[in-house]
């Protein structure tokens, strides 16, 4: 899950009018300056295309293709139209990763956005001092290339050397000595989950934070006046306001985590027995780990298939949102 | 403190990210094949260091161009070769695994070396080159496994060397009584171990039924096989989902607790008394044929080796005809057996390999007539890829599920995998 700032949208707060129509006032119009906007998006778009435009091309024909080791080499092409996807869809392995995946991704969702927001809340209520503290240590985890904080989480599990043992014998626990952290799929999915929501917590977190930050303490005040308990506050001021935020973080984080592949990879390979295999990782290793190139393409569009049915409600709740700001 | 932490975190992102360069960085590097070089891919652990600088140097200077000799590992090798052939002069010469070389042959991607067909090669190598009597490798080498032992853990426990599989169990029984030291180390996961008690049965890992090839570990041959590999796993303080690479046990484990006993290739146990004598210590090795039920017949053990082959897209096709004529001619294949002091089996019918007494070589060839291949298919390679059905198998039977139903699955797996190309 690699991800950038700049893909988040800021939430906007709601009252400020949209920034074309302040240029356009300021500025005047004028014919050249037209064009300007899209020379300057043309780089990313090029780039864009160049890299994953390409690649997903590529993709989609190679999942027509009967396309293993022996096509590569000899480099021949043959057409097989849908077979890999039939063979794909009829692989019950194919659809236990689904709900493997889709299951997976819930629980990691809901408890990013839970704790994100409960730290984002304590974050906007610390002082000074102690909130430069708790913004240092969720950079510091937001920050963590995934495969190192992988690596340190695959020792800290570890079955004979590994902290998470240790700990368990000296609360007291029965059976930690040499537990298999790894021996089955749920469990190695669960340790999958901590380290999924723990990278991924600093990001609701901060960009809560910088959006509460936006709200006026008046607005606190009269609603204390009037007798409101943190809970009214919460759900009557906070939610509705911040309702943008949390929905595009919501989403931002289901692709990440249904995309979600070098965690899951490094630390079990899938395994055992390909108990913790979700989606990208079944694509990975029919394809590239078996030279099934074409089927490990085909179980790729069917994942981003999925994740666009999935978003198209994203979509629509958008346009949905920018209608009713149009009439009010 | 915060800076050390700093710069903990830093020199471990350093760290993580160099070594997956490592990993990649191989294939990509030597990009051979020029008119004034050739690049030769040998495996970790194949060839000695004098050999190979000695042979390059004679080679460079009868043809006057440089030889770049790019070390690969095993682990992952299939990817990196897979990649390696599909691309123009990445690669001239390469070794590959005799269980693997019938697959590559298949897709096109290796020379044919027909020129090569007269030389006097070892019958039972040449079989795992050829395909439908073309030859697309030559044999370099071939290896088992023995079993290695620390002399003065046995003789503290009073075990004798064994020469039946009941012996061998009493001598692990009296090790775990009398000393402290782990009577044998064993990984969930060496199915070639394994293999060679389904061979002591009569079994192998699949069988050919009708056109195709079945997986053929849910018979009596397969449970028996694996019945013997728990009772000697139960002796090791190993996980049961590990192979003997993760962690790789001749310098990870051995050198590392005390070990009575392992099973392992030349080359390991090479590696460990290296590993040992680097920590100040000395290894005290011996070893011996893995037993057979009886006496009279030793265990079967897996035929392992490597073949040299020729990329079709080779940069410079003649030079790497020519390397591959030099290092198995019978001047340098005696050679190089040499250099392993005998502790390979060697290519050629006109090569002798004299090991000493005592040492690994001589364990090994002792073994070798005992040998057994697994099938030589186009599509066994697709076995062996991870997740490797028969080793996930041996975890399950290792933790104690049924052995049959685990087994059919394997073999569901494997037969689909096998019969694909």
């Amino acid at each position: 899950m690699t991800v950038d700032i700049e893909q988040a949208p800021p939430a906007p707060p709601r009252g400020t009018p949209p920034g074309g129509r302040v240029g356009r006032a300021a500025g005047g119009w004028r014919p050249s300056a037209r064009w300007v906007p899209y020379l300057l998006i043309a780089p990313a778009v090029l780039a864009m295309l160049a890299v994953l435009g390409y690649a997903l091309v590529r993709n989609l024909l190679i999942s027509f293709q009967a396309f293993g080791r022996r096509q590569l080499i000899s480099r021949t092409t043959e057409w097989t139209g849908l077979d890999n996807y039939r063979a794909v869809l009829e692989n019950d392995r194919f659809w236990d990763s689904l709900v493997r995946t889709v299951l997976f991704m819930a629980a990691n969702v809901v408890l990013i956005m839970l704790i994100g927001t409960l730290v984002g809340l304590l974050l906007n209520q610390l002082g000074r001092r102690m909130r430069l503290v708790l913004s240092i240590s969720l950079v510091a985890a937001w920050a963590m290339p995934v495969i190192a904080s992988t690596t340190v989480f695959r020792w800290l599990f570890d079955t004979q050397f590994g902290v998470a043992n240790w700990a368990m014998r000296g609360l007291g626990f029965d059976g930690y000595e040499q537990h298999n952290w790894f021996g089955s799929g749920t469990s190695t999915l669960v340790i999958v989950t901590v380290l999924i929501v723990w990278a991924s917590v600093p990001f609701v977190a901060l960009n809560l934070y910088a959006g509460l930050t936006t709200i006026g303490g008046e607005i606190y005040e009269a609603a204390r006046m009037d007798g409101a308990s943190g809970w009214r506050v919460f759900w009557s001021i906070v939610a509705p306001i911040m309702r943008p935020f949390f929905l595009i973080t919501t989403f931002l984080e289901i692709i990440w985590v249904f995309k979600a592949f070098v965690q899951i990879y490094a630390l079990n390979g899938g395994g055992p027995d390909r108990e913790s295999e979700t989606l990208p990782v079944m694509a990975y290793i029919e394809g590239m780990g078996q030279n099934q190139y074409g089927t490990g393409a085909a179980i790729s569009v069917l994942t981003l298939l999925i994740l666009l049915v999935a978003m198209s409600f994203y979509f629509r709740l958008i346009l949905r949102q920018e209608r009713e700001n149009e009439t009010a | 403190m915060k800076r050390k932490l700093v710069a903990a975190a830093g020199m471990m992102t350093l760290t993580v990210t160099l070594s997956a360069c490592g990993d990649d960085g191989s294939s990509g590097a030597g990009g051979g094949g020029s008119s004034d070089s050739i690049t030769v891919w040998l495996m970790d652990g194949s060839a000695p260091e004098a050999w190979v600088s000695e042979l390059n140097a004679a080679f460079e200077a009868e043809h006057g161009v440089t030889v770049n000799v790019e070390v690969q590992q095993w682990d992952g090798i299939q990817d990196r070769v897979t990649t390696a052939l599909s691309e123009d002069g990445t690669v001239d010469v390469l070794e590959i695994g005799n269980t693997q070389t019938v697959g590559y042959a298949n897709t096109g991607g290796l020379a044919d070396l027909g020129d090569f067909a007269d030389e006097p090669w070892n019958e039972a190598m040449l079989s795992s080159a050829r395909v439908d009597d073309t030859l697309y490798a030559v044999p370099w080498y071939g290896a088992n496994r023995v079993v290695v032992y620390d002399r003065s853990i046995w003789e503290e426990a009073g075990a004798e060397v064994p020469t039946t599989r009941d012996e061998w169990i009493e001598a692990l029984e009296a090790i775990e009584a009398n000393t402290d030291a782990e009577p044998i180390y064993l990984p969930g996961q060496s199915y070639y171990v394994l293999g060679g008690f389904i061979a002591d049965e009569g079994g192998n890992f699949a069988v050919e039924d009708g056109d195709g090839w079945a997986g053929a570990l849910d018979t009596r041959a397969g449970e028996a096989g694996m019945d013997f590999y728990a009772q000697l796993q139960s002796f090791s303080n190993s996980p049961t989902d590990n192979d003997e690479a993760s962690p790789q046990q001749s310098t990870e484990v051995v050198p590392n607790g005390e070990v009575a006993s392992w099973i392992g290739l030349g080359w390991e146990a090479a590696g460990a008394v290296a590993a040992i004598e680097e920590q100040g210590g000395e290894a005290d090795f011996g070893y011996f044929p893995i037993p057979g039920k009886t006496a009279d017949q030793l265990g079967h053990v897996f035929l392992g080796g490597s073949n040299l082959a020729v990329s079709e897209r080779a940069g410079n096709p003649e030079l790497a005809n020519e390397w591959l004529r030099m290092a198995t001619s019978q001047e340098w294949a005696q050679r190089y057996v040499d250099a392993n002091s005998g502790g390979v089996v060697p290519n050629r019918t006109d090569v002798t390999a004299e090991p000493e007494a005592g040492t690994f070589a001589e364990a090994m060839v002792r073994s070798a007539d005992v040998g057994f291949l697994p099938p030589l298919t186009t599509g066994w390679a697709n076995v062996e890829t991870e997740p490797n059905p028969i080793k996930e198998l041996m975890t399950k039977a290792l933790n104690g599920e049924d052995y049959s139903g685990a087994a059919q699955e394997a073999d569901a797996e494997i037969t689909a995998r096998i019969n694909r190309e």
